[in-house]
């Protein structure tokens, strides 16, 4: 598993290098999307991994739950910082400024700002039972707030982020080579989540 | 470290007046307080718990009040038993007079207290209700307080006392009043005491001594 | 102890009635959230000279003042019982739910007493124009409501950590932004008269049920 990894790692890296073609008047450095994509998609997906292991150790009061829901936070800030940075990088690029508010940007800032109050709750109590409840508690809370963001943002910020890759007409408007190699560091970034998580 | 306290069987086989800690287990951190521990209490009768500081007296009571869960086991109550408890750790509140103490704890199980109730139930623990009734708490000795939380238990009339060294800080007659009280409600009534002080052992029909480790 | 509604809600009225009480004898608590706020606004509006701000500025800064001020009022909702040993005992005596929602409503009134306090003072200071009241005050409301239920369970989840004063915002900030944007658009809006969007006190209606509802849900596993 972890040498496939590595291999799979190394092979998208290369792929992203030499096959892709350069993106028009943006040079090699927006290839960098390629690495927010899937730090973005681990930073959500650890997000909801938390909140689920959070659920079943609330109702089994197992802890080896607690500590996976903890692990994918920590995962989670550290993929969540990845991505904010990496986005603006791209933002600059793009749009010439790191950071304009934009719904996405929004998005992923309340979500530092989740992960980084979750991880201070955790450091801040010292019961390790107490720990795991409350902890618990809030990260479920934190996940009902995501349907309300998802309505409300869109309505109060304009967006110059792109449209998902599917976008609304169910329309690809990508190059397939593009398309694949992207496909294949989701997955890959994903597996790495699932190493470090089970590690 | 593994202990069973025999079941202690007394008094009436009815499974309705008894609390039964099954197979409980707790930790502190790393530190295994309890583990196993299968315990029957029937009531009837004022049960005194006592060992060595440390050895869990307090926390027993805190598992038979649900104030604290096991980590292991279960504590099984009588269905529908109300607790009352008298406790260094269970406090008053400071900003409330004693009358309101004493109204709001009993409002909570859904008792309204008349003036005469008050002012007998002050009488039964010594605590003279026309002249301090209005004063808050936080003016109070700490025999003043203790004699206002035994009119709290009184008032409220549980089924379960949990009671943690409840006379440590009474003089003589407030003891004596409160012995008297215990004495004459412990017969529908499970009655736990947990103590080291000669005096309130004396008064338990029945003694647990729980044992180091 | 499955208690009924009745009970429930005689219970309620206690705990209610208990905090109002000690909250009117030991008034630091109150005045220390009223003074936060004036202090706020007051250097709010010091700093900038009594210049009169756009709408969506003073909407912003309304509910910035509001946040921090809940936020010093509300964050030893069970802290103070915990410190002074009475929470064992009304945990002992009292059915959980009934602690959480005689807290809730204890912190919704304190903090519809805060918003009486300071919109007043604010729309003075600011210079600002209420075109439409009614907007602002149901957004107030509404506002209010998921600001205690959220502020009530953060209070709860806080009791036991080490570090007090930053931890309580820095916790309930993420979670009530959904109550936070729709309503500093909806005041905006009661402020210019233009732009009304009804879809959002709709969204904040709901979410306020919701937090509502999981706060209860939530409290017992806090137990």
């Amino acid at each position: 598993m972890n040498k496939l990894l590595i291999v799979m790692t190394l092979a998208i890296i290369g792929a992203v290098i030499f096959l892709v073609p350069p993106v028009k008047g943006m040079g090699e450095v927006a290839k960098i999307i390629f690495f927010h994509v899937p730090t973005a998609w681990v930073a959500v997906i650890a997000f909801f991994t938390g909140a689920f292991y959070a659920a079943k150790f609330l109702r089994t009061q197992d802890f080896s739950f607690d500590t996976l829901s903890a692990r994918a936070a920590q995962i989670g800030f550290v993929f969540v910082l990845l991505s904010t940075i990496s986005g603006a990088v791209f933002s600059k690029l793009t749009w010439g400024a790191y950071w304009n508010w934009d719904i996405r940007q929004t998005s992923i800032f309340i979500l530092i700002l989740i992960y980084g109050a979750y991880l201070t709750l955790r450091i801040a109590v010292n019961d390790e039972k107490i720990r795991a409840k409350v902890s618990a508690v809030y990260s479920l809370l934190s996940v009902l707030t995501v349907p309300f963001l998802v309505f409300i943002l869109p309505r109060m910020y304009f967006s110059l982020h792109p449209a998902p890759v599917v976008n609304s007409s169910g329309k690809i408007e990508m190059d397939s080579i593009i398309l694949i190699v992207l496909l294949a560091a989701v997955v890959d970034a994903t597996l790495i989540f699932v190493k470090l998580l089970r590690r | 470290m593994r202990r069973t306290l025999d079941a202690i069987e007394q008094g009436k086989n009815s499974v309705t007046s008894e609390i039964l800690f099954d197979n409980i287990c707790l930790n502190f951190g790393k530190r295994k307080l309890f583990v196993d521990v299968t315990l029957k209490l029937r009531g009837g009768k004022i049960i005194g718990i006592t060992g060595a500081n440390g050895v869990g007296k307090s926390t027993l009571l805190k598992l038979a009040g649900r104030i604290i869960k096991p980590d292991g086991g279960a504590v099984t109550l009588p269905i529908n038993a109300t607790i009352a408890a008298v406790s260094p750790e269970m406090k008053i509140y400071d900003g409330l007079t004693a009358v309101e103490n004493l109204k709001f704890f009993a409002k909570l199980r859904g008792k309204s207290l008349g003036a005469d109730e008050i002012i007998s139930l002050g009488e039964r623990v010594g605590l003279d209700t026309k002249t301090f009734g209005d004063t808050c708490a936080e003016n109070f000795s700490t025999g003043m307080r203790q004699r206002l939380k035994f009119m709290i238990l009184l008032s409220v009339d549980a089924d379960i006392w949990l009671l943690d060294e409840p006379t440590a800080n009474l003089d003589d007659d407030g003891r004596q009043k409160f012995f008297v009280q215990m004495q004459a409600a412990k017969h529908d009534k499970i009655i736990l005491l947990a103590t080291n002080d000669s005096a309130e052992v004396d008064i338990c029909d029945e003694v647990i001594r729980l044992p180091i480790g | 102890m499955k208690l009924s509604a009745c009970r429930l809600a005689e219970q309620i009225a206690a705990i209610l009635r208990k905090d109002f009480l000690i909250g009117i004898r030991r008034r630091a608590t109150f005045a220390a959230m009223m003074f936060f706020a004036l202090t706020t606004v007051a250097c709010l509006s010091l700093s900038m000279g009594g210049v009169s701000l756009a709408p969506n500025f003073s909407a912003a800064l309304l509910w910035l003042v509001i946040f921090f001020a809940a936020c010093a009022g509300i964050s030893g909702t069970f802290d103070d019982e915990a410190n002074s040993g009475t929470l064992t005992t009304l945990k002992l005596y009292a059915d959980i739910q009934a602690i959480l929602f005689g807290k809730m409503i204890y912190v919704f009134l304190s903090l519809i007493m805060l918003a009486i306090f300071i919109v007043p003072i604010f729309v003075i200071l600011f210079d600002v124009d209420v075109t439409s009241g009614g907007v602002l005050i149901a957004t107030i409301f509404l506002g209010l409501i998921g600001l205690s239920a959220a502020g009530t369970l953060t209070a709860a989840i806080t009791v036991s950590a080490t570090v007090k004063g930053g931890l309580f915002s820095i916790l309930l900030f993420p979670i009530t932004l959904p109550i936070f944007l729709p309503a500093i658009a909806l005041t905006e809006t009661a402020l210019t008269g233009t732009g009304f969007d009804a879809d959002l006190l709709i969204v904040m209606t709901i979410f306020d049920a919701i937090l509502i509802t999981a706060s209860s849900i939530l409290f017992d596993y806090l137990d």
